[in-house]
């Protein structure tokens, strides 16, 4: 029955939807194995809400790496999406290209647009020159994922707090013939677990347009990892070879975005898992980077209704039931406190895993970009050198350091 | 005897190493994901019931399901009617894995849009290349004309320009003139083969001239001569050519992923299934798996059908 | 002044106002080929030696010339060094591998009775197939936990096969990682493109090989020749240069190209410490991902000398056996 008058109500709409002209935007996302079925969860209704609307969804991004370089080039063949949705640490250069632009005028136009349901710090992860650019989608923090089963057996009974407790638990485990103690995630999008280790100890990887990586933080961010991949014996596993692994429950402890959770839950094999705070360098962490993205209007069209649309649409993703989606279907933090309102009261009750990257809310940083035209160059120029020391290729690591500041500064302006 | 059985051993061995992967392809695209986990299941694999977790997922209920659904349950605590919508979505999300695979395949992504496009493109390349190549393959077959063996060397020094490595300034220049993410960016550079052109010319060295001087006594025009009389005597190089060209196009990445970006209107084959490969959910090997079975399957069911034409055909077009 | 100046029959004159005319006819055949070969082939090839010496970036207004920075970064950054080392290692593998085990499958289909067809055409299958998907079965086929190599791997364990120091090694501790492991990394890929590229030259061969005729072979055994070894020296192998010289360059052009393997495993980096960072894979992420065009521009007028090289040395070998033939 009530499924008749749905169904009518959706052909009534329809109708009424091409008696006026139907809009059509074009979207792009990237990380489909985590937001497909988010933004397949809010479709409907929005379709309700909007029948003359018509979202055209493109080809998603591999990772935030790849959505910048294609709308980099889409900007250059002219042939931008209405909205696309982007790192949160690409945002600058596309702003200062003029590739992204201004919200204002549209919150200005809004009568109830409610900045204020907007997390603050998340909102000002999108602002630039005191206009925002950018509507916050889904946020994350780097936590720890374990393997209570595994961590068991191998006889830890309490989670890890610094880098030394998880080594220590490496050891321990191994030593109880845990082939498979941890992965790190080292190869994360953006350098994020290198920024993670520097924020960690308070320090930005740029300050006043400056990379800090020949700073001794940098260095004592190498270290580490360096500790940790060598004393952990840690394999070399692709990113998602080593979340498949994981929920499969080969691997003990995992080091990566609250973000796969969601997707880890989906195809979890049998055993307790269990999220925990993200380690720090002898002591808590002092700050960490936000993960995640935000929408941006990128349209060329001169068409207001076009515009209008595209407007109405990243409204809609960010806010109320669009953000109680990404709160449902992800690990990611929804951007908008209206979320709350729609997901169960207990949410967070019922999914204890959820709720780790929410208390560490006050840690949160800013995902920093690079300076210049050559940011995805000088993100890959350190995830090179990372990865040299997890194939250990590398093992001086003030050498190492040398080298990468080297490269790095060739990429950069005036370098 | 023994030495025809040791043969075979060894082109069977190899066979094995050869065949593996389509097999492997084959049989995941009918298996669930615990199947594919544990390599279980033969090669069907068992085929029972499996659930569509993000089918799940897309119904885990809000306070507004749980209200609306009270009158169900009466009595009951909210907590139970909302396991219980679970419970309801599971049963209605239940499949048969080889079904789940093939239909999430064609849904996920307009898988059929790129075959299409897949012929499309690959028919055009071909196409363009004919019209291109043969009248200049028959001009410097049989014409004689001041500046030929010039023409000719130029042919034989754009043979050493492999397209792919000029494919860089090739993307720039489409891009300034605003045809990146079109069909012609996927069409233009291979609109012209210097093989082919090379390929036809000395297939047309073997025509006798006494064909082309009657067909000019009727008055033909040499482009009628073209079509005409060179067109139907060249029908078994064409078609050598014709399945290097399509085999090549049908299946290159490389350059449709330079330049097609975003527009799934316009994804070839390979552009689709790299897509899916993006995916990290591990439950979703099985539909990559049946996507590559689409798109590998046409260029096999055309070679097994028309198996010696292509050896002959590859042969030909190898040997000059 | 034609007119006046030879003794010209009508004849003569229609035979040359023929001539002229099948000049033109010819210059208008031929024309579109030769604009599209301009504007296609022989244009890029300027723009990339042009931009090769800018720091020339897509959407940005201007460059500046750099000179030859460019090139000198390719010959002393570690990064480009393990380009050509990767690039290298993979046609230098791939190369000869695919081209005997193409004539050794070659010779023995041949000298079967029954069955040719049927291994014929399983060898060609890889040939057709879109290298991209296959590269993704091989991908979990190469996985380390739930792919079917290391499992069949590990079935051997406990086997006579434990004797090999590998498979006692991996039974021990485990087998390797394959794509993640700098060591194996680039092999994995030199396998796949052996995997796929043999049976393309396999059939080259059969097409050789029936243009040997019977007669030599019984001409060499008369002269001595007995044993199978014998035959193939004195006569196969001869006969085959031809076809030798043809498969080989074939197969290095296609070797400079690889590409869709390693792009596929590893989508960000070209391999566990670029240990399969091949060229064209360079190209497509300095000049295309990262528009770093000058750079990208540089390592294309490498690649285009090297693919030169190499067919100007088959053309010159081809001559050569003309020659002497």
């Amino acid at each position: 029955m009530k499924y008749n008058v749905t169904a009518m109500a959706l052909a009534f709409s329809a109708s009424a939807a091409l008696a006026e002209d139907m809009v059509t935007i074009e979207f792009a996302y990237p990380y489909s194995h985590l937001f497909d079925v988010t933004y397949e969860a809010m479709m409907p209704a929005f379709k309700e809400a909007h029948p003359n609307i018509d979202v055209k969804f493109r080809a998603t991004y591999e990772s935030y790496e790849d959505g910048t370089n294609t709308v980099l080039r889409e900007a250059v063949a002219g042939s931008l999406p209405d909205v696309t949705m982007q790192g949160l640490n690409r945002q600058q250069p596309l702003v200062e290209k003029g590739i992204a632009q201004s919200l204002e005028p549209f919150i200005a136009a809004e009568d109830d647009f409610e900045k204020d349901g907007y997390h603050n710090a998340m909102l000002s992860l999108s602002t630039f020159n005191d206009e925002v650019h950018g509507l916050p989608f889904s946020v994350s923090l780097p936590v720890g994922y374990y393997n209570m089963d595994i961590l068991r057996a191998g006889g830890i009974q309490e989670l890890p707090k610094t880098w030394d407790n998880v080594i220590a638990a490496c050891k321990t485990m191994k030593a109880n013939g845990i082939d498979n103690p941890i992965f790190w995630g080292w190869n994360i999008t953006g350098n994020w677990f290198m920024q993670a280790l520097l924020w960690s100890q308070d320090k930005a990887i740029v300050e006043n347009g400056r990379v800090t990586l020949d700073s001794p933080e940098a260095l004592v961010a190498l270290k580490q990892m360096q500790e940790i991949f060598t004393e952990c014996e840690m394999q070399n596993l692709e990113w998602k070879a080593a979340l498949s692994s994981f929920s499969a429950g080969e691997i003990g402890m995992m080091f990566w975005s609250t973000s796969a959770l969601g997707a880890v839950e989906r195809s979890q094999g049998d055993f307790e898992l269990v999220t925990g705070p993200f380690p720090g360098l002898g002591k808590a962490p002092m700050g960490l980077p936000a993960g995640g993205n935000a929408a941006m209007l990128t349209s060329t069209s001169d068409d207001p209704k076009v515009r209008e649309a595209a407007w109405t649409w990243l409204k809609y993703i960010t806010s109320g039931d669009g953000a109680a989606e990404v709160a449902k279907t992800t690990g990611y933090m929804p951007p908008n406190k209206a979320a709350n309102e729609i997901i169960l009261a207990d949410f967070y009750e019922q999914n204890p895993n959820k709720q780790t990257a929410v208390d560490q809310l006050p840690l949160l940083r800013d995902w920093l970009a690079y300076p210049g035209d050559n940011g995805l160059a000088i993100t890959q120029v350190i995830y090179d050198s990372i990865e040299r020391i997890v194939t250990g290729d590398a093992t001086d690591m003030k050498e190492l350091q040398i080298e990468m500041v080297e490269e790095v500064n060739d990429l950069l302006p005036n370098g | 005897m023994t030495r025809e059985i040791l043969k075979h051993m060894v082109l069977i061995f190899g066979a094995i190493v050869v065949l593996a992967p389509f097999y492997m392809m084959v049989s995941y695209s009918f298996k669930s994901p615990g199947e594919i986990d544990r390599g279980e299941g033969g090669f069907f694999g068992r085929q029972e019931l499996m659930v569509d977790e993000r089918c799940v997922k897309l119904r885990d209920p809000n306070r507004d399901d749980i209200a609306a659904a009270r009158a169900d349950f009466p009595g009951q605590s909210d907590r139970d009617i909302s396991a219980a919508l679970i419970d309801q979505a599971e049963a209605d999300c239940a499949m048969r894995p080889a079904m789940f695979n093939y239909t999430k395949a064609f849904s996920e992504a307009p898988l059929l849009r790129y075959l299409v496009n897949g012929v499309i493109v690959t028919a055009s390349i071909f196409l363009i290349q004919i019209v291109v190549a043969l009248p200049a393959a028959y001009a410097l077959a049989k014409l004689k004309f001041w500046g030929r063996e010039a023409v000719f060397g130029l042919v034989l020094f754009c043979l050493l320009i492999p397209v792919h490595a000029i494919a860089l300034p090739l993307y720039i220049m489409l891009a300034k003139v605003g045809l990146t993410n079109t069909y012609a960016a996927l069409v233009v550079p291979w609109t012209i083969s210097v093989f082919g052109i090379f390929l036809m010319r000395q297939f047309f060295m073997t025509v006798p001239d006494d064909l082309i001087d009657a067909a000019r006594m009727d008055g033909m025009s040499e482009l009628a001569i073209v079509w005409r009389v060179m067109l139907p005597t060249a029908i078994p190089a064409l078609l050598a050519f014709a399945i290097f060209s399509i085999v090549a196009h049908w299946n290159d990445y490389f350059w449709p992923r330079i330049v097609v970006t975003g527009n799934r209107d316009l994804f070839t084959p390979p552009l689709g299934l790299r897509e899916f490969k993006g995916d990290g959910d591990g439950s979703f090997f099985g539909p990559m798996m049946a996507t590559a079975t689409v798109i590998v399957t046409p260029l096999i069911i055309v070679f097994l059908v028309a198996q010696r034409r292509f050896i002959e055909g590859i042969t030909l077009s190898g040997m000059k | 002044m034609a007119m006046t100046e030879c003794s010209c029959t009508p004849a003569t004159t229609t035979a040359l106002s023929a001539q002229r005319q099948e000049g033109r006819a010819a210059w208008s055949l031929t024309a579109p080929a030769l604009v599209l070969m301009f504007v296609i082939l022989l244009v890029p090839v300027l723009v990339a030696g042009f931009l090769s010496f800018t720091n020339y970036s897509l959407g940005n207004n201007g460059f500046d010339w750099v000179g030859t920075k460019n090139y000198e970064k390719l010959f002393t950054r570690s990064t480009y060094e393990k380009m050509f080392v990767a690039t290298f290692t993979y046609v230098v593998t791939v190369v000869p591998i695919s081209v005997g085990f193409g004539l050794g499958a070659a010779l023995l289909i041949n000298s079967l009775g029954r069955f040719r067809e049927v291994y014929k055409t399983i060898y060609f299958l890889p040939v057709m197939a879109t290298l991209l998907a296959m590269a993704i079965v091989w991908e979990f086929m190469l996985h380390p936990s739930i792919g079917m190599v290391n499992h069949v791997l590990e079935m051997s364990c406990g086997t006579l096969l434990e004797v090999i120091p590998f498979i006692a090694n991996g039974c021990v501790d485990r087998f390797p990682l394959w794509l993640g492991d700098p060591d194996y990394a680039i092999w994995v890929v030199c396998f796949i493109g052996v995997w796929q590229g043999f049976g393309f030259n396999m059939v080259l061969y059969l097409a050789g090989l029936t243009s040997v005729h019977r007669e030599l072979y019984h001409a060499a055994e008369m002269d001595g020749a007995k044993s199978g070894w014998e035959r193939f020296r004195l006569v196969t192998w001869p006969a085959l240069g031809p076809t030798t010289v043809f498969v080989v360059t074939i197969s290095c052009i296609r070797a400079f190209q690889a590409f869709d393997t390693i792009e596929a495993f590893w989508p960000q980096g070209g391999g566990p410490n670029k240990s399969a960072y091949v060229m064209m894979f360079a190209i497509f992420e300095k000049g295309v991902q990262q528009n770093l065009i000058g750079i990208g521009s540089a390592i294309t007028m490498l690649f285009l000398a090297f693919v030169m090289f190499l067919t100007l040395i088959q053309r010159w070998l081809v001559e050569r056996k003309v020659h002497y033939g």
